[in-house]
C-alpha cells in the first residue's frame, strides 16, 4: 500500500514532495540516531488491556521512561495468544521505539507450531528478561497422590486420569510425559484459569496445568511439579520437570526489539530496563501479583532461549502424531 | 451479617467514594452508549489507573463502571435502533419502536428502571449468598453446562420473529461463522486463510456493531435518500403526550422483571455464560410466557423490562463466584479481579476471612452505587432526549464514526474494522430480507460455547454421552428443551 504513487501530481510536484519527505526524514532520523531515544518509545503488550501482563507493563512502562528520559506508551494488540502483536512488532523498524513486552512461551511456541505466522525464531532480538510466569501442574490436597512420583505411580495402576490443559504448550508436555511414563492421561482443554479452577476444585478433572493462578488458593491447591526450568519461587521444595524429564516450559517475560536493533540501542535499554526494575511501584505490583522479580540480561537471555528451543523441538518431535 | 454491612457502610461512605462511583456511573454509561465500547473496555482501561487509588474507592469506582455501562448500552438502542452492546439488542427491539411512536423518554426510564432494579436484585442475592452459593457453581461441569447451551438454543423460537425457518438459517450461519478460528482442543486452524488476525476467530464485538448498530444505520440512511427528509429528526414531530412512566405501569411489569433478574442472577452465577445471553433469555423467557407475545417487538414495556432487568443483574451476581471461588463469571469480573490483586487482595476462598471489611465495603459500595445509577441515569434521560431531536443527517454519520472508533479501541486493530464494514453490509442484508439478525448474534454466541462444552465432556467421559441424562442438573435442562421445542412445534401447527 506504502508503494502507491500520487498519480494525480504532476512530475515537479512529485518530485519536490520526494525531496521534502527526504528532508524530513533526515531531519528526524539523524539525532535520533545518534541519542537514542529522541521520541517517546512504543511498548507492544500483545494481550488484553486489563490483564495481569498489561497491568505490570502500564507500571514497568512508567519507571522505564523515567530512565531513558523519554515517555514510554504502552500500546496493545492482543489476538491469538500474542502472536497478532508480535507479528506487528516484527515488522516494526527496527530503531528502537517499538518495543514488546511478551512471554517467551509464545514467541518460541508458535513459530514451532503454528503455520502461517509471519515471524520465526528470529524475528526478535531479547533486550532483558523481567519476570517469570508461575507454570507448574497442580492438584487438590484430596487426592491419593501427593507430588509427581505418587501421581505417576498411581497412573500406572491402570487408573486413567484426566488433565485440565491451557492449550498447545500446556497439552503437548502433558501428552509428552504420559508417553515417557506409558500412562493413559487425556488433556481436556479449558479456556484459561478461570475455567480451570472450577474444574479442579469441582472434580471434574484429576489434576491440572495452572499458568500460575494457584499462588491465589494457599493450602487449597497443592503443586506437583514446577513447569520451568527451575523450581517455584513459592515452592522450593516441589522439583521441577526440568529435574524430572529433562524438559522446561518457557516461563519468562521478556522485553524484545525488532532483530536488526543496533547494539548501542539495546545495550541502552537493558540498562534502563535493569535499572527501572528497583522502582517502588514495579516492585509494588509484582509482589502483589505474586510474580518473582527476575532481572536476565541479554546475555543471559541467549543462553535462555537456546535451552528453552531445544526443550520444545523434543517436546515436538516426539508429541507429533 | 447485618452488623458487617454496617459497618461496611460506615467505611464506605465518605465523599471520596461517592465521587469515585458517580465518576464511574457517568463514564460507565458514556462507554455504554458508544457503539462497540462497553463496560468491559472501559473497565480495561480503567484498572491499571485505580493502582493509585485506596482499594476501596478503586473497587467502588469500578463496580460504577460496570453498572453504568450495562444500562448505557440501551440509550442507542432505544433512540436509533443501534445498540451500543450485544446485550442491548433485545432492548432495541421494542424500545426503537416505542421511541418512533413519540414516546423515547417513556422507553429509556423503563429501561433504567429496569436496570436498577435487576441490579439491586443481584446485589442482594449476592450479599446473601456469596459464601453458600459457591458450592453449586462447583456441581456444574462440562456436561451441564452443554445441557443449558443446548436449552439456550430454544431462544431462536422466540427472538426469530415472523419466520422461524429464517431465524433457523440465521442462527445457523452464526454458528457457522464462529467456528472461524483455531480449533479449542487440536489448536489446528480452521478457515483462518493463515491470517493470524483471524486465529482467534471473527471478533464478536465486529460481528455484533456491524450487524447490529452499523446495518441499522446504513438502512436508515438509504430509506432517507429514497423520499424522506434528511433534515427529520429521528422522532419526527411533537412528542406524544403519553411519554410519561407511572409507576403503576412500571410496577404491572413486576413478573416480568423479577423473572429476568432471576434469569440474569442465575447466569451470572455460573462462569462463561455471559452478560448478552442473560439479555437473550430474559427477553425469550418473557415472550413465552407473555400473554400477548405478539405485542413484542412492536414498542412492548414488557419487552424493555425483560432485557434490562436480567443483563443488569449479571453485574451483582458475577461477583459471587469471584469472591467466594476466585472464578471471574465473565470477563468484566476477570477484569475486576485483576483490580483486586493489584491491591493485594486475592478474590477467591480465602477473601471473606481475610479481608471481611473490605468485601463489606464493597457490598455497601455497590448498593449505594445502585442509588447514584438512578439519579444520574434519570437526569442522564433528559439530556440523552435532546439527541432525538438532532436531524438524521448530523447524526448517522457521527454513529459511523462512533462505530469505527468503538471496534479500533480495545484491540487497536483496523482488520477489525474491516470485519466490521463487512457484517454492516450483511446485516443491512438480513434487515431487508427479513432474517433476523439476532438470530445471528445468538447463534454467534452459542456456537462456540457449546462446541467447547461438548468436546470437553466427550473428552472426560470416553465419548460416552451417556452423562448428560444421568447427571440431574444436566437432564433437567434436556427435558426442559424437549419440552419448549414440543410446546413451540404444537403451537405453531396451531395457528
Amino acid at each position: 500500500m506504502l508503494s502507491k504513487t500520487g498519480f494525480g501530481f504532476s512530475t515537479r510536484s512529485a518530485l519536490l514532495g520526494a525531496l521534502g519527505a527526504l528532508a524530513m526524514v533526515a531531519a528526524t532520523s539523524l539525532p535520533a540516531a545518534a541519542e537514542y531515544p529522541a521520541k517517546p518509545v512504543t511498548l507492544v503488550v500483545p494481550y488484553k488491556a486489563g490483564g495481569s501482563t498489561e497491568t505490570m507493563a502500564q507500571l514497568f512502562s512508567k519507571a522505564l521512561g523515567r530512565e531513558l528520559g523519554q515517555k514510554v506508551v504502552v500500546r496493545t494488540r492482543p489476538g491469538a495468544g500474542g502472536a497478532v502483536g508480535s507479528t506487528y512488532v516484527s515488522k516494526a523498524p527496527a530503531d528502537g521505539y517499538t518495543i514488546m513486552f511478551v512471554a517467551l512461551a509464545g514467541l518460541t511456541w508458535d513459530p514451532l507450531t503454528k503455520k502461517g505466522l509471519e515471524f520465526d525464531l528470529n524475528s526478535f532480538r531479547y533486550i532483558a528478561g523481567v519476570t517469570e510466569y508461575q507454570m507448574a501442574f497442580i492438584t487438590t490436597p484430596d487426592k491419593p497422590y501427593g507430588n509427581l512420583a505418587e501421581l505417576i505411580a498411581y497412573s500406572g495402576k491402570g487408573n486413567s486420569l484426566n488433565v485440565a490443559d491451557q492449550g498447545g504448550i500446556s497439552k503437548a508436555f502433558i501428552n509428552y510425559i504420559a508417553k515417557k511414563e506409558g500412562i493413559d492421561w487425556t488433556a481436556i482443554p479449558t479456556r484459561g484459569g478461570g475455567e480451570m479452577v472450577p474444574f479442579l476444585l469441582g472434580g471434574k478433572v484429576d489434576f491440572a496445568y495452572s499458568g500460575g493462578v494457584h499462588g491465589k488458593y494457599g493450602d487449597k491447591m497443592l503443586v506437583l511439579a514446577s513447569c520451568l526450568g527451575g523450581r517455584l519461587a513459592a515452592s522450593p521444595e516441589v522439583p521441577s520437570i526440568k529435574e524430572l524429564y529433562g524438559i522446561a516450559m518457557p516461563g519468562n517475560a521478556v522485553i524484545v526489539a525488532p532483530k536488526g536493533v543496533s547494539d548501542e540501542v539495546a545495550a541502552k535499554l537493558e540498562g534502563a530496563i535493569q535499572r527501572a526494575m528497583n522502582d517502588p511501584d514495579f516492585t509494588k505490583i509484582l509482589g502483589k501479583l505474586k510474580f518473582p522479580k527476575k532481572f536476565v540480561d541479554g546475555n543471559g537471555m541467549k543462553t535462555v532461549f537456546n535451552e528453552v528451543v531445544a526443550s520444545l523441538k523434543k517436546v515436538v518431535a516426539a508429541t507429533r502424531n | 451479617m447485618i452488623e458487617s454491612l454496617v459497618g461496611g457502610f460506615e467505611a464506605a461512605f465518605t465523599f471520596t467514594n461517592l465521587l469515585f462511583i458517580c465518576c464511574g456511573i457517568v463514564l460507565g454509561i458514556i462507554f455504554g452508549v458508544l457503539p462497540g465500547l462497553g463496560s468491559v473496555t472501559a473497565l480495561a482501561i480503567m484498572v491499571p489507573i485505580t493502582f493509585y487509588m485506596s482499594p476501596v474507592a478503586a473497587i467502588a469506582f469500578l463496580v460504577g463502571i460496570n453498572k453504568g455501562g450495562t444500562s448505557g448500552g440501551a440509550i442507542p438502542a432505544i433512540l436509533i435502533n443501534a445498540p451500543g452492546t450485544p446485550e442491548a439488542a433485545a432492548t432495541a427491539r421494542d424500545g426503537y419502536p416505542l421511541a418512533r411512536q413519540g414516546k423515547p423518554e417513556k422507553a429509556m426510564k423503563m429501561a433504567l428502571y429496569s436496570s436498577v432494579f435487576g441490579d439491586f436484585f443481584s446485589d442482594v442475592m449476592l450479599i446473601l449468598l456469596a459464601a453458600p452459593f459457591a458450592a453449586i457453581a462447583l456441581k456444574f461441569g462440562p456436561p451441564e453446562f452443554t445441557a443449558i447451551i443446548l436449552f439456550s438454543f430454544t431462544l431462536i423460537a422466540a427472538l426469530a420473529g415472523k419466520s422461524l425457518v429464517k431465524g433457523i438459517i440465521a442462527a445457523a450461519l452464526g454458528v457457522f461463522l464462529s467456528t472461524i478460528g483455531l480449533d479449542p482442543v487440536d489448536s489446528t486452524s480452521r478457515m483462518t486463510f493463515n491470517k493470524v488476525e483471524l486465529f482467534d476467530g471473527i471478533s464478536l464485538n465486529a460481528l455484533a456493531i456491524g450487524t447490529l448498530a452499523l446495518s441499522s444505520v446504513i438502512s436508515q440512511i438509504f430509506d432517507t435518500r429514497r423520499g424522506g427528509d434528511p433534515a427529520a429528526a429521528i422522532v419526527g414531530g411533537d412528542y406524544a403526550e403519553d411519554n410519561k412512566l407511572r409507576p403503576r405501569e412500571y410496577w404491572s411489569n413486576w413478573p416480568t422483571l423479577l423473572r429476568s433478574a432471576c434469569i440474569g442472577t442465575g447466569v451470572g452465577m455460573l462462569p462463561g455464560l455471559g452478560v448478552s445471553l442473560a439479555a437473550f433469555l430474559g427477553y425469550g423467557a418473557a415472550r413465552r410466557a407473555s400473554k400477548t407475545p405478539e405485542k413484542f417487538g412492536t414498542g412492548a414495556l414488557e419487552g424493555i423490562a425483560a432485557t434490562e432487568a436480567s443483563n443488569s443483574a449479571v453485574v451483582g451476581a458475577n461477583l459471587i463466584p469471584t469472591i467466594s471461588l476466585g472464578i471471574p463469571g465473565n470477563v468484566a469480573a476477570a477484569l475486576l479481579i485483576g483490580a483486586f490483586m493489584i491491591h493485594g487482595v486475592v478474590p477467591g476462598p480465602l477473601m471473606m476471612v481475610e479481608h471481611g471489611e473490605l468485601v463489606y465495603s464493597i457490598f455497601a459500595c455497590m448498593l449505594m452505587a445502585n442509588l447514584l445509577h438512578l439519579t444520574i441515569g434519570r437526569v442522564g434521560i433528559r439530556i440523552w432526549g435532546l439527541f432525538v431531536r438532532v436531524p438524521k443527517n448530523i447524526i448517522l454519520p457521527v454513529v459511523i464514526l462512533l462505530c469505527i472508533v468503538g471496534v479500533y479501541i480495545p484491540t487497536n486493530s483496523l482488520f477489525d474494522v474491516g470485519l466490521m464494514f463487512a457484517f454492516g453490509g450483511l446485516g443491512y442484508l438480513m434487515r431487508k430480507s427479513g432474517f433476523s439478525i439476532v438470530c445471528l448474534v445468538i447463534g454467534f454466541l452459542l456456537g462456540p460455547m457449546f462446541e467447547m462444552s461438548l468436546r470437553q465432556t466427550m473428552l472426560m467421559h470416553k465419548t460416552d454421552l451417556s452423562i448428560l441424562v444421568t447427571s440431574p442438573i444436566s437432564l433437567v435442562f434436556l427435558l426442559l428443551t424437549v419440552y419448549f421445542l414440543w410446546r413451540f412445534g404444537f403451537r405453531t401447527k396451531r395457528h
